[in-house]
């Protein structure tokens, strides 16, 4: 199988940023929510997910963005998505989330709110 | 499969289709476990609960099976919406449905779709999704499906399986008055946007295209997959779908002794049952007379049927083992197939009669055609694929590429950006009830 889905992680100052390229479906989805459960009980409770290199997302990888929330909220954190992808934003828009989950452009802009 | 496996999508089988039921399952566990960000979630969002119209499975037809996939994959994105399948069904029939099938229509009874259209106008359903293809609906040309429209008090989608160039008289008026009691007519392609505009005078403004979906397949080599089904030596051809006269089997089957003169070990598989309907009028007869044609050519151990139901693993395992997949359908008429659809969504280097659906998806490279009822021309079209490695691997790339926005993840969204407008510009916004 094609490796589907990179996942970097990298930090701006204090806050760790996953960087996502690719697709997050039900085949990497997993991988993606580990990633994030690793960076939150290692005691990073607020996260930057970058969608920016992001093709396609499921409900899966909604589903993902979810468990992380409730692990990051549980801790005091929050989690800021980057996406300047209108087929990606429209995933959020319609299904509500993004009312759930703060999106911006920019990092700088990202990064302000959790600072 | 263990459970684990269907979370994480792993496992040894490469051609699993994983199950993504994750958002509904997260905001599950939400409620137990934190009921103010549950609260918060629930309160922001979408809370569309769509009524589909249609067949629906177990009756065994591609409209069905339609309807069940865009209905589960929606559902997947709206975990605080409760979905309503109305299924058509036979009177005599009596089907296991399963639970989210709360109402049937009779499809010979008149009065069941106008019951039908009252159990819509007082339930908490907020649209409806109509599945349409003239055999699916009761009277002449399924004209039924009109008093139910006419009885409607909710907004309605209609997605047409079937767009006729020539309609009987009937049938074009039936479209017609479809395409004034409807919102929103959906067609696959944009050639059946051009017919409906030309030939059916409906208003551009309620045609909209969103693409046959696709299961979610991740791209694996044929290489591995035939290994593992022990056929790594073989060049495998195939075509699925339930089987009846207008499939065209019979020309792939002619054409095999040429292509096994070339490829020695080509086997072309057969996939799928015969036509429920079909089987009921002529019993085995077509099948018969293919088995009968592959004992004239001595084609035995070069053409496998695969005579039964398959799981969607099963069947894209066999697609992603495949090295050509041909469609030779006889009909030119045909606007929409969910087959097609299925084996691009493999990346398969695919051959196909120059329907109207195949016309459009296989363009740009992303497939070759075939001459109608030409063992010839598929025979020469298949070696031609196989002989050249980087055509055929140019034509599966082509074809994921351009199947991966169709994947079914993406269609639901089409559809429930779809709903959403529909309901917004009828002036019915959900709200989330207080407290």
């Amino acid at each position: 199988m094609e490796m589907d889905l990179v996942i970097g992680v990298r930090h701006n100052g204090a806050i760790p940023i996953i960087d996502l390229s690719g697709e997050v479906d039900a085949y990497t989805s997993a991988r993606f929510r580990e990633a994030m459960i690793e960076l939150i009980e290692g005691g990073s409770a607020s996260l930057i997910i970058s969608l920016l290199k992001v093709d396609y997302i499921d409900s899966s990888g909604l589903g993902a963005l979810v468990g992380g929330l409730k692990r990051s909220t549980e801790n005091g954190g929050r989690i800021v998505l980057l996406c300047n992808n209108p087929q990606i934003r429209k995933v959020f828009e319609i299904t509500g989330l993004e009312k759930v989950f703060p999106i911006y452009e920019d990092e700088a802009d990202a990064l302000s709110i959790l600072s | 499969m263990s459970d684990t496996n269907k979370k994480t999508g792993a496992g040894s089988d490469m051609t699993f289709v994983p199950e993504d039921f994750a958002l509904r399952d997260e905001v599950r566990w939400l409620k137990s476990e934190d009921l103010n960000l549950f609260s918060f979630i629930r309160q922001s969002m979408n809370k569309i609960e769509p009524g589909y119209v249609s067949t629906y499975p177990p009756s065994e037809c591609g409209i069905a099976t339609f309807c069940k996939d865009v209905a589960t994959s929606v559902a997947k994105y709206t975990p605080f919406s409760k979905p309503t399948i109305i299924a058509v069904k036979r009177e005599h029939e009596i089907e296991p449905y399963e639970r989210v099938v709360r109402y049937q229509i009779l499809k010979e009874d008149r009065q069941s779709y106008i019951d039908a259209a009252k159990y819509v106008n007082d339930s908490s359903i907020d649209i409806v999704s109509l599945q349409h293809e003239y055999g699916i609906f009761g009277g002449p040309d399924g004209e039924y499906v009109l008093d139910f429209l006419e009885a409607l008090k909710k907004p309605t989608v209609a997605t047409l399986h079937t767009v006729l160039h020539s309609p009987s008289p009937n049938q074009k008026r039936i479209t017609q008055e479809m395409g004034k009691l409807c919102e929103v007519m959906v067609v696959m392609v944009k050639t059946g946007r051009q017919i409906l505009l030309d030939g059916y005078d409906v208003d551009p403004a309620k045609i909209t295209v969103i693409p046959h979906g696709v299961p979610n397949v991740h791209r694996v080599s044929a290489a591995t997959v035939k290994r593992a089904l022990g056929m790594a030596d073989r060049q495998i051809i195939s075509t699925f779908g339930l089987i009846n006269r207008g499939k065209g089997i019979e020309y792939v089957i002619k054409a095999m002794p040429k292509i096994v003169e070339k490829y020695p070990n080509a086997v072309y598989f057969v996939l799928g049952e015969t036509h429920p309907g079909v089987r009921k009028h002529e019993g085995e007869s077509y099948r018969n007379m293919l088995s009968e044609v592959i004992s004239e050519l001595g084609l035995e151990d070069h053409v496998r049927f695969n005579n039964r139901f398959l799981t969607l693993s099963e069947l894209v395992r066999y697609l992603c083992a495949t090295d050509v997949y041909v469609k030779p359908y006889l009909s030119k008429d045909q606007i929409s197939s969910g087959t097609l659809a299925y084996a691009l969504g493999c990346g398969k280097a695919t051959l196909s009669t120059p329907y109207l659906y195949a016309e459009e998806v296989l363009a740009d490279g992303r497939g070759l055609f075939i001459d109608f009822q030409s063992p010839e021309s598929i025979a020469d079209t298949v070696i031609r694929v196989l002989d050249d490695k980087d055509l055929k691997e140019s034509m599966e790339t082509a074809a994921y590429n351009y199947a991966r926005r169709a994947a079914w993840f993406n269609v639901a969204i089409s559809y429930l950006d779809l709903f959403d407008r529909v309901l917004r510009r009828s002036g019915i916004v959900k709200e989330e009830p207080a407290g």
